[in-house]
């Protein structure tokens, strides 16, 4: 028997029993309905959750600390860098060196700045996400006097010559417009000057430097990209060692010779629990979103558990239904099943025909159900975007551009998925009364008056 | 070679215990293209030897070779495809599909065969035409008379070309005159393909339309009859015009 003749005869049987047909379909498009508007509102408030932790800080980012350290402790060397560098997964890492700012200010014209100086391995910025609000990253190879403007680190300059009334605040008049800093990042010229004791009488000679850009602001990260002055982590060390020596500073005997934190670029989110692990291994404590991301994700996962289950019970209900008509129309039809068997139907293509008919209402259903699903879904996202346009929802707030936050998102995946389960749920149903077709005797049944 | 043979077939039933014999030691060959009507009274067996011959009851000993075959201990899917074959079938109470036209009920044996649909539905309004039913093609069962619908049931059974076709009770339903109708529709219909044609009845008036009529009593043959005063009614030449 072909399949085509197959399947017409399945779909025939089915649109014969127009409203029998009809209510086992809308049993499997409730249930859909139920499993996918369930699932898909644990899957927006697990997105909605995961932006808003994004914007808590880079996720797959772990910062290595070592500020507590004691002389028994491992040192946050470069050596120790480059052994965390070798570990799987991890992309880039990055010494954070925080010099001192009475150390060093960085002058340009009469405007000078004393404002926070990171060290960090300036052809590493791009792996962790730090972008160019003006001008660019550091180009390969660039000079160790090559440095990178923080967002407001414009504004951070004051003017020397005055006492008071000297700095610009980054902060919009009245028409919101920003006004402009005493400097230009990208215009002016830059300069080093190491900081000597007020008595001192030795001379210094400035360093240029060479600013490329600002940065765009990300308090997610770290260093964080604001009110500070970014460079190379070895040029840093130098204007440090420098300032020591003109200032006569000996060096702390009990304290090794490390940075007090580093971050560690990670592969992906999945990679983080086992670089972090490897991390600590080596003897240094660390902090990850991780550590945030984990419990709320089991969470998540629980309420997803919860909400799934709950509509897997009306679609256990539905295959309850399918089963029932199906067994239905085997009494109805024993004596159809009979006489195909006498005419020479083989039992094979008795069965596939039953389970055609039982996976066609599944298939059905799951159709009608995705359909349905998606405009539940709109109407949900529509009133509660709605409704936080109006009272400003906290957790829509919190979840990132607020306008953008939806509650239920049905992925492609979920709608696949679900129809592929609700074709599944029918062939089940339909095993156990397709079976009995087939065991019908093909005697009695056409013997049946 | 003989067609259908029969050797020491027995079949006993077991009802709560107890054994009924219903057939017992039955030999018998059948020849091809032979006309055989098979008469008993209700009870005496013959349903249950037609039965055995097609397949629907397996016998409880002996063996039957169909074509030469051994089918005595056929499995069910072996029977369904030799029966799609070989095996027409016209029942008493007709055994059409309530929901299906008088076509698609013709061309059922050919779509379990794997026929494409529009060759199959040429053959079967062909044979409906052979029938007179060529005005009812697209009529349900429900909407022909009892005559019209064994006529339906007689394409239905000729239609694959078997080598045999079963008959159980054709004319059972049917008042005299549409009785003596399809007879003859079906003898003609036979001796026009080269069929073999078993007949089972208790009807004695049908006997007359077979070269060979066998009786059956209590389980086992009675007698053996050649007819050869045969009346077969309407002659091929003017069906098949």
């Amino acid at each position: 028997m072909k399949w085509k003749d197959m399947l017409s005869m399945a779909l025939g049987n089915l649109f014969k029993r127009k409203v029998r047909t009809l209510l086992t379909v809308m049993g499997v498009v409730i249930g859909t309905c139920a499993i996918v508007v369930m699932m898909s509102f644990g899957i927006g408030i697990k997105q909605s959750m995961e932006t808003m932790m994004q914007n808590m800080g880079d996720l797959t980012v772990i910062t290595i600390n070592n500020e507590s350290q004691t002389p028994d402790s491992a040192a946050l060397d470069d050596k120790t860098l480059e052994q965390v560098k070798t570990i799987k997964d991890v992309v880039a890492v990055t010494p954070v060196f925080y010099l001192d700012p009475s150390a060093v200010t960085i002058k340009s014209r009469k405007y000078s700045y004393q404002g926070m100086i990171y060290g960090v391995s300036m052809s590493a910025l791009k792996e962790f996400g730090y972008q160019a609000e003006t001008g660019t990253l550091p180009a390969e190879g660039a000079p160790e006097t090559t440095i990178l403007f923080g967002k407001d680190a414009e504004y951070d300059f004051i003017d020397s010559q005055k006492s008071s009334n000297n700095m610009i605040f980054p902060q919009a008049d009245k028409n919101g417009k920003m006004p402009d800093p005493y400097v230009s990042a990208l215009t002016d010229k830059f300069q080093a000057e190491i900081n000597l004791p007020q008595d001192s009488t030795a001379k210094t000679k400035p360093i240029k430097l060479q600013c490329v850009g600002t940065l765009v602001e990300d308090w997610g990260k770290n260093p964080s990209p604001s009110h500070s002055v970014f460079m190379d982590v070895a040029f840093a060390k130098q204007l440090r060692d420098k300032y020591n020596k003109l200032n006569n500073i000996k060096k702390d005997p009990n304290k090794k010779d490390g940075y007090d934190s580093a971050s560690v670029k990670v592969a992906s989110v999945e990679a983080v629990p086992d670089a972090e692990k490897a991390i600590q291994d080596m003897g240094f404590s660390t902090y990850s979103m991780e550590s945030v991301r984990k419990p709320l994700e089991e969470q998540m996962r629980t309420i997803q558990m919860i909400l799934g289950g709950l509509g897997a019970i009306s679609l256990l209900v539905a295959a309850l239904g399918i089963t029932n008509t199906m067994i239905m129309s085997i009494y109805e039809r024993t004596r159809e099943i009979g006489i195909m068997k006498v005419l020479g139907c083989v039992v094979r293509n008795i069965r596939t025909m039953f389970l055609v008919e039982a996976g066609a209402i599944g298939f059905m259903g799951g159709a009608i159900g995705i359909a349905q699903s998606y405009a539940i879904s709109f109407l949900i996202n529509t009133l509660y975007a709605a409704q936080n346009a109006g009272g400003g929802d906290a957790m829509g707030a919190a979840a990132g551009g607020g306008a953008a936050a939806q509650i239920s998102i049905i992925p492609v995946w979920l709608a696949l998925g679900a129809l592929v389960f609700s074709t599944m749920v029918g062939l089940v149903s339909g095993f156990h009364p397709a079976n009995r077709a087939v065991k019908i005797s093909a005697l009695t049944a056409i013997k049946q008056e | 070679m003989s067609l259908i043979c029969l050797k020491d077939v027995r079949k006993v039933y077991h009802v709560d215990k107890e054994k009924i014999v219903a057939l017992g030691r039955i030999n018998i060959t059948i020849e091809p293209r032979e006309i055989c009507c098979v008469l008993g009274t209700s009870g005496s067996g013959k349903s249950t030897l037609l039965n055995m011959m097609a397949g629907l009851e397996k016998a409880t000993k002996g063996s039957i070779l169909i074509d030469g075959k051994d089918v005595t201990n056929f499995s069910e899917k072996q029977w369904a495809l030799f029966r799609q074959k070989n095996i027409g079938f016209v029942f008493q109470s007709y055994n059409l599909m309530p929901t299906m036209t008088a076509v698609e009920n013709v061309a059922m044996p050919l779509m379990f065969k794997g026929m494409s649909k529009n060759e199959r539905v040429k053959r079967a309004v062909h044979m409906l035409k052979i029938v007179n039913l060529g005005d009812r093609l697209l009529h349900k069962p429900t909407q022909m008379s009892g005559g019209q619908q064994q006529r339906v049931g007689i394409a239905r059974a000729f239609i694959a070309r078997p080598k045999i076709v079963f008959a159980d009770e054709p004319t059972g339903n049917l008042d005299s005159r549409t009785s003596r109708e399809v007879m003859e529709i079906m003898v003609a219909m036979a001796k026009k393909y080269h069929e073999t044609l078993i007949i089972v009845t208790h009807d004695r008036e049908i006997a007359k339309y077979a070269d060979r009529v066998i009786t059956i009593h209590d389980g086992s043959v009675q007698s053996d009859v050649r007819n050869l005063s045969v009346n077969s009614g309407v002659n091929e030449e003017e069906l098949s015009s």
